[in-house]
């Protein structure tokens, strides 16, 4: 062949074949197959195989307050040590003031309390003490959160028995979770909107009148039934014994009280809960859960084997859900949800299969149009056209990018905008054939005189491309992939492949003169 | 071969800037009546930018009529939409507290639950989210609009960087326009079609330009207007020919591409055909404004 470098045939051929080869896996799409090279397929997104995205928000206020009401807590014990009295504690949202009724002890209390709590801020204003809960310590405080939330809804999901789930950090607060193929997304969202804090505490029938009064003595806490508000238990606000003691917890059915969850602690909670029961017993032991109380027994006997179980009104599933809960362990702070996208398998499949028909008559349109108007020439690019297809395809899959919707609708696009180039090209020779007559020559200072062009008019595009990536989120992202593949994509074939093309098409057919 | 392409005359001498009054004109009425509709009527947003619950399911021996009856018993801030087929039927919930609308799905999906074949989809976007979408949104289109100019600034000089901006002001602000008039749903997906526009009317205004650089070394006595008229008609049968393929694309994307995608695409084919306008009858007699060269000064 005339005036083509052997090495430039192959680069070409061989390119064009990997394109082919490589998007092999995407065609078959073989789901369970471990074959190496099947493997390089497409991923589809959530909104194409179904499945839910949720966005959770770790409530960090709640923690914040929490920590405060703790430093009030801790200053009421202090006081208490070194007999002074406090007038009055106000809890605000970044900090507590406590007013004391002198300054005599105030500085010891202070260091004292940053013996405590250390990186707290506390300014002494005479009798006054500030403790700020400052920002260095708010982020200790949201970091450790966040990563502990991270594994309990790592745990959650798991036990869910959810396969493949995507579960990382989203900025600051935030939990991103992608769940593939999830069909009941609700039973989801119920796992995780339960903290799961479980804790035993003891209850106090002695003193009737603070709970009749509904007020909390030092040390005490009111806290209300789950199935009845308005019974209400005076708890020790110490608790005895807590989940994290927990090693299983699983469903079960006593014949008496129906669906029960059972559970075992290690060891350090089965001395603790055997010492609690063998000295309290006559006593009532509350089962709080997230704030309310579950249950209260009396404690008949102590309990030294280390397990027991958990009644209450539930049914199978309840029972076996707070049994997954309590294996997982408790949340740091309550998650809310903030974002939620499900997709059920249906509208995927629906999904795919539109898109597949949009593509294939988009192509044939193209096709078309481009032999009606550049006739032979129409055709070679049209070569380019479909290989430009299969290497957008074996590119998503090498890469292991995701396709979403508006990833094909980003594909069926590309086929519109991909001949650009070619027309270019053709446009540029067409112009060249008045001027010249040597064929050859034409045909090269055509490419030559296009190429700039064609580099100006695509980059424009990857930009748009890649800021849509870098602030898009889901599956906006899968869009702007396939765009930027596939402007990519038609640069090469447009001005390597349909190049070659014409070449071997002006070579074997002699063609003296260029008609287009 | 088939000879279609001789449609387009190889050599057209079509006087486009001969009516560049009458054209700029309509832009600016265009312009002006899409930024009145913006501030008047604004965007129909969707949950994306404005939040709020969207349910869609398949449904089986009911109708839309019997299922708006069964819910907006319950809540009054429900609206029902049937969704490319009768038997779909999209069920759109405002905006509540986050923790109130998840309530509120659990319950809407209790309720309809027996007339209902599959739920096909469920999206909730709390009110934080929505706004961070739309900031977000808004930062891409800004940051592409500049990345844009700068690319086209460090390529060609500085006048052509104006007339590009203005093209595409005139792009972004016209679509936006019919989307608000033709009450098209402004969503995510919107913000990367009109991100998109933007980089397919630069890359049409980029050729054109590239070809006015061109043309002004080669011909250095010629007129601007006529210099820019022949860039222009160089340029053409290549601005049809993308055009008309993009969007025979972007038709079989609208018509078999599904419900969900329809929004897209109709923005999509909107702002493809403003954006090959306005590349021929707004970026290039922009350029007008500027003397290229010394001997224009004469004029």
């Amino acid at each position: 062949m005339k005036n083509y470098p052997i090495w430039k045939s192959f680069t070409v051929i061989s390119l064009v074949l990997l394109g082919i080869i490589f998007s092999i896996p995407s065609i078959i799409y073989d789901d369970n197959s471990d074959n190496w090279f099947l493997k390089n397929k497409i991923n589809l997104g959530l909104d194409l195989q179904g499945g839910s995205y949720l966005l959770l928000e770790v409530q960090l206020e709640v923690l914040y307050k929490e920590e405060l009401e703790n430093f009030s807590d801790s200053i009421r014990l202090l006081a208490r040590d070194n007999s002074v009295k406090i007038n009055k504690v106000t809890v605000n949202q970044n900090d507590i003031k406590v007013i004391f009724d002198n300054n005599n002890k105030i500085d010891e209390i202070k260091n004292s309390f940053i013996q405590m709590y250390r990186g707290v801020g506390l300014i002494v204003n005479e009798n006054i003490l500030t403790i700020k809960l400052d920002d260095l310590y708010k982020k200790t405080i949201q970091d450790s959160a966040i990563k502990q939330s991270l594994e309990i809804v790592r745990k959650r999901i798991d036990e869910s028995g959810t396969k493949e789930p995507l579960i990382q950090r989203s900025g600051k607060k935030r939990i991103l979770l992608q769940l593939p193929g999830v069909k009941d997304p609700e039973r989801i969202k119920e796992l995780l909107g339960k903290t799961a804090k479980l804790t035993f505490h003891l209850v106090d029938d002695e003193n009737a009148a603070a709970l009749n009064a509904n007020i909390e003595p030092f040390g005490k806490m009111i806290i209300a039934d789950i199935y009845d508000e308005d019974i209400k238990y005076l708890l020790d606000k110490r608790a005895l014994v807590g989940g994290e003691n927990l090693v299983d917890a699983k469903g079960s059915f006593d014949q008496t009280e129906g669906h029960a969850v059972s559970f075992r602690f290690d060891t350090e909670g089965a001395q603790k809960f055997g010492k609690i029961t063998s000295n309290n017993i006559g006593n009532r032991l509350a089962v709080v859960l997230d704030g309310v109380v579950i249950t209260a027994p009396r404690i008949n006997s102590a309990i030294t084997g280390g397990s027991g179980i958990i009644t209450g009104n539930f049914n199978a599933q309840e029972a076996a859900d707070l049994a997954v809960l309590l294996r997982a362990g408790a949340l740091p702070a309550p998650l809310e949800i903030v974002e939620e996208r499900s997709v059920g398998a249906g509208l995927g499949a629906d999904s795919i299969a539109a898109g597949q028909i949009a593509a294939i008559i988009g192509m044939v349109l193209v096709c078309i149009f481009m032999i009606l108007i550049y006739g032979i020439f129409g055709a070679l690019a049209n070569v380019s056209l479909i290989v430009n297809l299969f290497i957008i395809i074996s590119l998503l899959g090498t890469i292991g990018a995701t396709l979403t919707l508006p990833g094909i609708a980003g594909i069926v696009l590309t086929i519109g905008m991909a001949v650009d180039a070619n027309v270019l090209i053709f446009e540029r020779i067409k112009e060249e054939s008045l001027k010249q007559t040597k064929v050859f020559q034409i045909v090269k200072t055509g490419f030559d005189r296009a190429m700039s062009t064609i580099l100006d008019a695509n980059i424009t595009t990857l930009i748009a491309a890649v800021l849509l990536f870098a602030f898009g989120s889901g599956p906006i992202r899968g869009f702007s992939i396939t765009l930027s593949l596939g402007v990519i994509a038609s640069m090469f074939t447009a001005l390597m492949l349909t190049n070659f093309l014409v070449y071997i098409y002006l070579s074997f057919s002699n063609k003296k003169e260029l008609k287009l | 071969m088939f000879g279609l392409n001789k449609i387009i005359p190889v050599e057209p001498n079509i006087n486009f800037l001969k009516l560049r009054k009458n054209f700029l004109i309509f832009s600016i009425i265009a312009i002006f009546l899409s930024i009145c509709l913006l501030s008047i009527k604004g965007l129909n947003l969707g949950i994306d930018f404005k939040g709020g619950t969207l349910i869609e399911v398949s449904t089986k021996n009911t109708s839309i009529g019997e299922m708006r009856d069964l819910l907006s018993s319950t809540y009054n801030d429900v609206s029902l939409q049937e969704f490319g087929d009768e038997n779909i039927i999209l069920i759109r919930l405002q905006n509540k507290s986050n923790q109130e609308s998840i309530e509120t799905v659990n319950s809407v999906k209790e309720l309809i639950s027996d007339k209902v074949i599959e739920f096909r989809r469920s999206e909730f976007v709390g009110p934080t989210i929505s706004s961070e979408l739309l900031f977000r949104g808004f930062q891409a289109v800004s940051f592409a609009l500049i990345a844009i100019l700068i690319y086209i600034w460090l390529r060609f000089e500085w006048q052509f960087g104006f007339g590009a901006v203005v093209a595409l002001t005139h792009d972004v602000l016209f679509t936006l326009g019919l989307l608000s008039i033709l009450n098209i749903e402004f969503s995510l997906s919107t913000i990367a079609a009109i991100l998109t526009i933007a980089g397919y009317s630069i890359n049409d205004t980029v050729v054109i330009f590239d070809r006015v650089r061109e043309n002004l070394r080669k011909y250095k006595k010629m007129e601007l207007v006529d210099l820019f008229n022949l860039s222009v008609n160089n340029t053409l049968s290549r601005t049809i020919m993308t055009s008309l393929t993009t969007l025979l694309a972007l038709l079989s994307l609208f018509i078999f591409g599904g419900e969900v995608i329809r929004p897209f695409a109709l923005t999509m084919i909107i702002g493809v055909v403003i954006g090959t306008y306005s590349s021929v009858f707004i970026a290039v007699p922009t350029l007008l404004i500027f003397k290229f060269r010394p001997q224009d000064e004469d004029d």
